[in-house]
This record gives C-alpha cells, sequence and structure tokens, in this order.
C-alpha cells in the first residue's frame, strides 16, 4: 500500500508580492487600497472553495496582515470548522500600513531581517495570531526559514512541528530571471519534506540531538530536470507555474505538463518505502482579475480549479491523502527514519530528450547522478559538514542561504568547458594506444535496486527502528570504441545508508580483443561556491596517503593550493583527499586496486578547481570501484 | 507621446523569456507596439504573440501525457 500525501496551503496575503505591482500599473504604489485587500480576499475565498469543492482540506497560513482583518480571521474560523482546514501562521505577507508603521521597513523577507528584528517579530505576529485564535499554531511558513529562526520560532512557540522552509534551486536561476532584481538565495537544499537540522536548515538532522524540532517541507514540489536548469517558478506544482513558463497550448488550454509532474511525484513512492509527497502553497497574487503574464484571469481560474480537480479525482480514487501541515509532520515522523534518504529517479518530461537524472538526500549529502551522461556525479553537497550559515542583516551574509556546492555542473562547468579549463564533475575516463572517451560522452538511462542491510536506524518519532537499506543504481552498459578496441562498460552505484560516501563500480568487458588492456581513470573535479562565480581556492589542501606499513608508518604527498598548476602522483596510493577549510570538508576518494596510482591536481587562476583521483588498467571482465567519501573537517 | 505604460495584459519579452529572463514590456502608445527596455525587442501584439509559440520550440513534450517515469 502506497501514501500519495498532498499539502493544499493558502495564505490570505492582503497586499500580495506580485499584485501590489502588477495591479497598481500606473497607480501610485499604496499597500492600503481597499481594492487590492478586497480582492486578495475574494481570491483567498475563490482558492478554500475550489479546494472544498473537490473534497480535499487545506492549511491556512494566516499572513500578518490577515491578522488585522476581521474578515480574513471570521473565513478562517468557518472553514476550520465546517472542513477541518489547519489555522497556520505564515510570515510572508507581512507587508500591510500596521507591518511598516511599526517597523518602518518596506522589507518582507523574514530570514533576511537582523536576528533582532526576526525575534521582534516573530514575538509580535505569533503573540497577536494567539490573540485573535485563542491558541498557537502548529505550521508555520516562508519562502526560507533559517536554523536560528526556526530555533526561536520553537522557543516562541513549541507547538509548531511543520514549516514551508525553503524553495528548492531558487538561487542565481531565480535571481536572473528577474532581472537580477530577487535578492535572496537558497539552491542546494532538499526537493521533498526533510527534518532540518539545528545546525543549517537546509541539511537534513542525522538524530534527535541535531533534530530542529519540526518538519520542513519545500515550497511546491518541482521538477527536478527543468529547475536545475532553468527558472524554478516556471516547473512546479502551482498551476499558474506552468502558465509562468508558457507550458500550455494556447488554442485549447490545455497543460498536460502539469498532471505529468504530479504523476511523476507520484511515483516516486517506489523508490521511498511507499510514499510520495506533493504540495502547492498559493497566495492570491497570481489570481487576480487583471490577469498575469501573458494569461488572462479565465485561464488562471481554469488552471487552478483543474489543478485541484486533478487532486481531488486522485483522492475519490483513493489514490491521495490531503492532510494538513500538522498532520503531515506526524505522519512523517512515523514513516522516516533519520539516515533514510529521499530518492528521485527523475525523466524529462518537458523537453522529450528522454533524459533521466537520479536524485538522493539524506543527512550527509545530497547529490544528482546524470545517466545522459553515463552515471557522472553532476551536483554534490556535503550536510556531513552541517554548516552553520547564518544569514539575514547582521550577519555579514544578509541574502546568500545556499548551501555551498562541491560539484555542481551548470554553475562551474561540467564536463564541456570552453578552449581550456576544467568543470566541477566527477566521471571516468578510459584510454587505450592514444584515444580516449570520458562516460560523460555516453548517454544511458538508470534502474533503481535497494537491499535491506542488518543495522537499524531511529524512526524521526523515536518510537522504533526501521533497518537500514542500501540502495543502487544499475546502469544500462555502454559502449566504448577507442582505436580498433571496443568494449563494454557496466557502472553501478551505491548508496549505503547513513555512510556518507557513494560507491562506484565500473566493469569492462566484451572487448573485441580479448588480450587488450583498457587504462581506467576515475577523477572528481570540484571547487567550492554557492554561485558561478570562483571563491578564492587559498587555504585548500590535496593529499595522497600510501597505505600503512606493517609499523603502522605511512607517506603523504600534499599540495597546498597555490593556483600554480602542479600535480602529484602515488603508486599504490591509499586514499587522494582535499581539505576546503573554507566549507569545513574532507572529501576523499578511496579504490579497490592497490596497483592503481593516486593522484591530485592543483588548479590555475583560469581554472580554479582542483582534481582528485586514480587510475588503473583493467582487463576483459575486470572491474574497479571506488569510495568517494565526505566527512567533516574542522 | 506620453510615458509609455503596460499593456492590456503583461506581455513579457518573448526574445528574453528564451534565454530564462521574465522582463514585462511597456507599450508605445504612438508607434502601437509593445517594446523591451533591456534588449532590443520590439512588435506588435500579434508578433509578440507569434515569438510566444516560438519560445515553445524546446517544450517538445509539452502535449504529451505521460503514463511511465522510468525506463524498465
Amino acid at each position: 500500500m502506497s501514501d500519495f500525501i498532498v499539502n493544499i496551503i493558502h495564505r490570505p496575503e492582503l497586499a500580495p508580492e506580485y499584485a501590489e505591482k502588477v495591479t497598481g500599473s500606473g497607480k501610485k504604489e499604496n499597500i492600503k487600497r481597499t481594492d487590492l485587500r478586497d480582492e486578495s480576499l475574494d481570491i483567498f475565498r475563490f482558492q478554500q472553495e475550489t479546494a472544498h469543492k473537490n473534497g480535499l482540506k487545506t492549511t491556512i497560513q494566516m499572513t500578518y496582515a490577515s491578522l488585522f482583518s476581521d474578515e480574513a480571521v471570521a473565513i478562517a474560523k468557518e472553514d476550520h470548522a465546517r472542513w477541518g482546514d489547519e489555522i497556520g501562521l505564515s510570515l510572508l505577507g507581512l507587508p500591510c500600513p500596521q507591518f511598516r508603521e511599526k517597523y518602518h521597513t518596506r522589507e518582507f523577507c523574514i530570514w533576511m531581517f537582523s536576528m533582532e528584528e526576526k525575534k521582534a517579530i516573530v514575538d509580535d505576529v505569533f503573540g497577536l495570531f494567539h490573540e485573535r485564535f485563542g491558541f498557537w499554531p502548529e505550521s508555520t511558513s516562508s519562502y526560507y526559514l533559517d536554523a536560528d529562526l526556526i530555533h526561536y520560532i520553537k522557543t516562541v512557540c513549541p507547538s509548531v512541528k511543520c514549516a514551508v522552509a525553503t524553495c528548492w534551486e531558487e538561487g542565481p536561476k531565480a535571481y536572473h530571471t528577474c532581472n537580477n532584481s530577487w535578492y535572496t538565495f537558497m539552491d542546494g537544499g532538499p526537493w521533498a519534506p526533510w527534518i532540518p537540522s539545528r545546525q543549517n536548515t537546509h541539511a537534513p538532522a542525522s538524530g534527535p540531538e541535531e533534530d530542529s524540532g519540526i518538519v520542513a517541507i519545500p515550497h511546491l514540489s518541482r521538477d527536478l530536470i527543468a529547475c536545475y536548469d532553468g527558472n524554478g517558478s516556471n516547473f512546479g506544482t502551482h498551476p499558474q507555474n506552468v502558465l509562468r513558463g508558457m507550458i500550455y497550448d494556447t488554442a485549447t488550454w490545455e497543460f498536460p505538463y502539469y498532471y505529468n509532474l504530479v504523476d511523476q511525484y507520484r511515483s516516486l513512492e517506489k523508490y521511498n518505502d511507499g510514499y510520495a509527497y506533493n504540495m502547492m502553497f498559493v497566495g492570491p497574487g497570481w489570481l487576480n482579475r487583471m490577469g498575469r503574464w501573458e494569461a488572462p484571469y479565465e485561464l488562471l481560474k481554469k488552471s487552478y480549479e483543474e489543478g485541484l480537480g486533478y487532486y481531488g479525482e486522485l483522492k475519490k480514487r483513493g489514490e491521495l491523502t490531503d492532510l494538513t501541515m500538522s498532520e503531515f509532520a506526524d505522519y512523517y515522523r512515523s514513516k522516516k527514519s533519520y539516515h533514510e534518504p529521499e530518492c528521485a529517479p527523475w525523466r524529462d518530461i518537458l523537453y522529450g530528450s528522454d533524459k533521466q537524472l537520479f536524485w538522493y538526500c539524506d543527512a550527509n549529502m545530497r547529490a544528482c547522478i546524470n545517466m545522459d551522461q553515463g552515471g557522472a556525479l553532476v551536483d554534490l553537497r556535503n550536510y556531513a559538514a552541517k554548516l552553520r550559515i547564518p544569514v539575514g542583516v547582521g550577519t555579514g551574509n544578509p541574502v546568500d542561504a545556499s548551501y555551498p556546492f562541491l560539484i555542481q555542473e551548470k554553475y562551474r562547468a561540467g564536463y564541456f568547458t570552453h578552449y581550456a579549463g576544467a568543470g566541477t564533475i566527477r566521471s571516468a575516463v578510459f584510454s587505450h594506444q592514444g584515444y580516449e572517451a570520458n562516460l560523460c560522452q555516453c548517454r544511458t538511462h538508470a534502474h533503481f535496486i535497494e537491499e535491506e542491510l542488518e543495522e537499524k536506524d531511529l524512526l524521526c518519532n523515536a518510537k522504533g527502528w526501521k533497518k537500514k537499506k542500501e540502495r543502487c543504481l544499475i546502469l544500462d552498459p555502454v559502449e566504448l570504441e577507442l582505436g580498433d578496441l571496443k568494449f563494454k562498460v557496466l557502472t553501478r552505484i551505491f548508496f549505503p545508508e547513513g555512510e556518507s560516501l557513494i560507491k562506484m563500480a565500473r566493469k569492462v568487458y566484451d572487448f573485441s580483443r580479448k588480450d587488450a588492456k583498457v587504462s581506467l581513470k576515475e577523477y572528481m573535479t570540484a571547487c567550492y561556491g554557492t554561485t558561478e562565480y570562483a571563491q578564492d581556492m587559498t587555504g585548500i589542501t590535496l593529499g595522497l596517503d600510501s597505505p600503512e606499513s606493517r609499523s603502522g608508518a605511512r607517506s603523504q604527498e600534499l599540495l597546498e593550493y597555490q593556483y600554480r598548476d602542479r600535480s602529484r602522483r602515488m603508486e599504490g596510493a591509499k586514499r587522494a583527499w582535499a581539505v576546503i577549510p573554507q566549507i569545513q570538508t574532507n572529501v576523499s576518494m578511496e579504490i579497490s586496486r592497490p596497483d592503481a596510482c593516486g593522484f591530485i591536481e592543483e588548479g590555475y587562476a583560469f581554472s580554479p578547481m582542483f582534481t582528485l583521483g586514480f587510475t588503473a588498467d583493467l582487463s576483459e571482465g575486470e572491474e574497479a570501484v571506488t569510495w568517494l567519501r565526505l566527512a567533516k573537517e574542522n | 507621446m506620453a510615458q509609455a505604460g503596460k499593456g492590456k495584459l503583461n506581455y513579457r519579452c518573448p526574445s528574453c523569456f528564451m534565454r530564462d529572463l521574465d522582463i514585462d514590456m511597456f507599450y508605445d502608445t504612438k508607434k502601437e507596439e509593445y517594446y523591451c527596455i533591456r534588449c532590443q525587442y520590439h512588435g506588435s501584439e500579434e508578433d509578440v504573440l507569434s515569438k510566444n509559440e516560438m519560445a515553445r520550440f524546446r517544450y517538445k513534450a509539452m502535449r504529451k501525457r505521460f503514463t511511465s517515469f522510468d525506463f524498465d
């Protein structure tokens, strides 16, 4: 029996961040306008009615502005009593005359205020909520909630157990899409619900001691291919996202992509112990009567009705469970264990390319494997480091809440670079008699299997245990042709639960000349950062360790990063590694073959990367296994 | 001519949209055309709509309903 859980969340903003600018064209900005307030309330009513018509309950995320509206409060109370909707409290929708008069600012992003202001606003907003409703909320929301803010909310209001806490991959891509005016960055987080650690919201907790006390959900369920390369706001489970992306037929107003997106999320239950999740979190600004983007109001309305209609239809068929946010938090904690990953093989459902990615997220890492590039690792975040990244005014970091990458194929190239230099990627190169091929040149697909391990992991509600598993991708074999030699390569990629490592196995077989040998180079090219632009690599150390001798001694080769394009090799090396103090990261690679040669390569200013890896010769039927490990470096 | 304003809908620049940039255009009543203040695109409503269709060239599976999401 599988569960497809959906959270429908509405927030009665009375001066929506979009409508304020858009509907006011030609008029001076005025958030006191009564027509804006009235229209926003009408839209909120329409959204609620549409959900209820389809048999769906909602979570109403009251905004600060709406707490001053008797009408909004009355609607929430009525819908709570009649439909079982949860009344939560959003930290979005702060703008209103009362807020501006009190705080003297047009800032609207809670995570970017100073800590002192965050505390004052939380005290104020939560206090006002209690005053209006007579109870404390169990859920809250924002586009991002930093770890310190979550901690403070839990202090003021321990009843909060669920929060919308990030927007998946809304970093530089969203910024560029908004004409470089959307000054908030939150790349590098989970795409599906998780329990944030106390240290960093994006990095999931690895146990009760790190548990922030809430279940976090992302803002919308995003397309895991389209959003990684393009504008996040075009490809999510918010019908108007799909209109913003112009992903509809202008003649018929049909948008099958939306249903494909929902259905692909439903299919993920196969890889996550029978559980799949979707959320729709919608403010009123998108549904204003003047239309939005190229879409007239009638199309906006149709998309919303049909989007919720599909969820309603699934519920009627018994294929969907609608929960409120706090109900979902209880479900999640009873279902998941702390080290259990979220797994998402993701197929292109928009561009017709048959491209496939595999996203993996647990308490130690977020990783993306690209089958269109032979199973290369194209995105990697070291959650094991649990980086504390305070964000907001006064922290020295007002806007960037992104969790840093080691590998990001879009921001720091990948396999392909122009003219010179290297891009971030973890791949393999085969060579033979002067010819070579990188597995990034091979398009393939993967199949997912999993195997239970003996070890057990604590459930997130601490009321039981669950067996750990090892997940594995088996890639369809690819054929390489190097001069007069043809052979096949089978790649298997393993993710043992809780181990903070990725194991890759390459087997070569079907040689056209049975006596031939091929040279294999397993490598990772990496750097660190959160945007496209290079950071200073000074301070990074690269190293090679020999195996320990009987006396326990070992030799070491070291390179302190100085942009001098140096390299070192060590025959029979045990480990190649890098320490990146800027992100408190130790990343290392080991290989199964004692005859392999380890190497480390420094970059240079035009190519501010480092590379580490191994080379080994393989004959027909032989296999090489590598382990890429991530750890926190203090 | 008086200052430009928005047209009847918030038409975005189709040229910028194709480079993942959302920027509303302004309408020049004298020339009866929309224009982009960031790039050099300008055109009538009819031209905007036709370029928006062109922008969909990359969505080759936009009209397809998928029933399978794996490659097993």
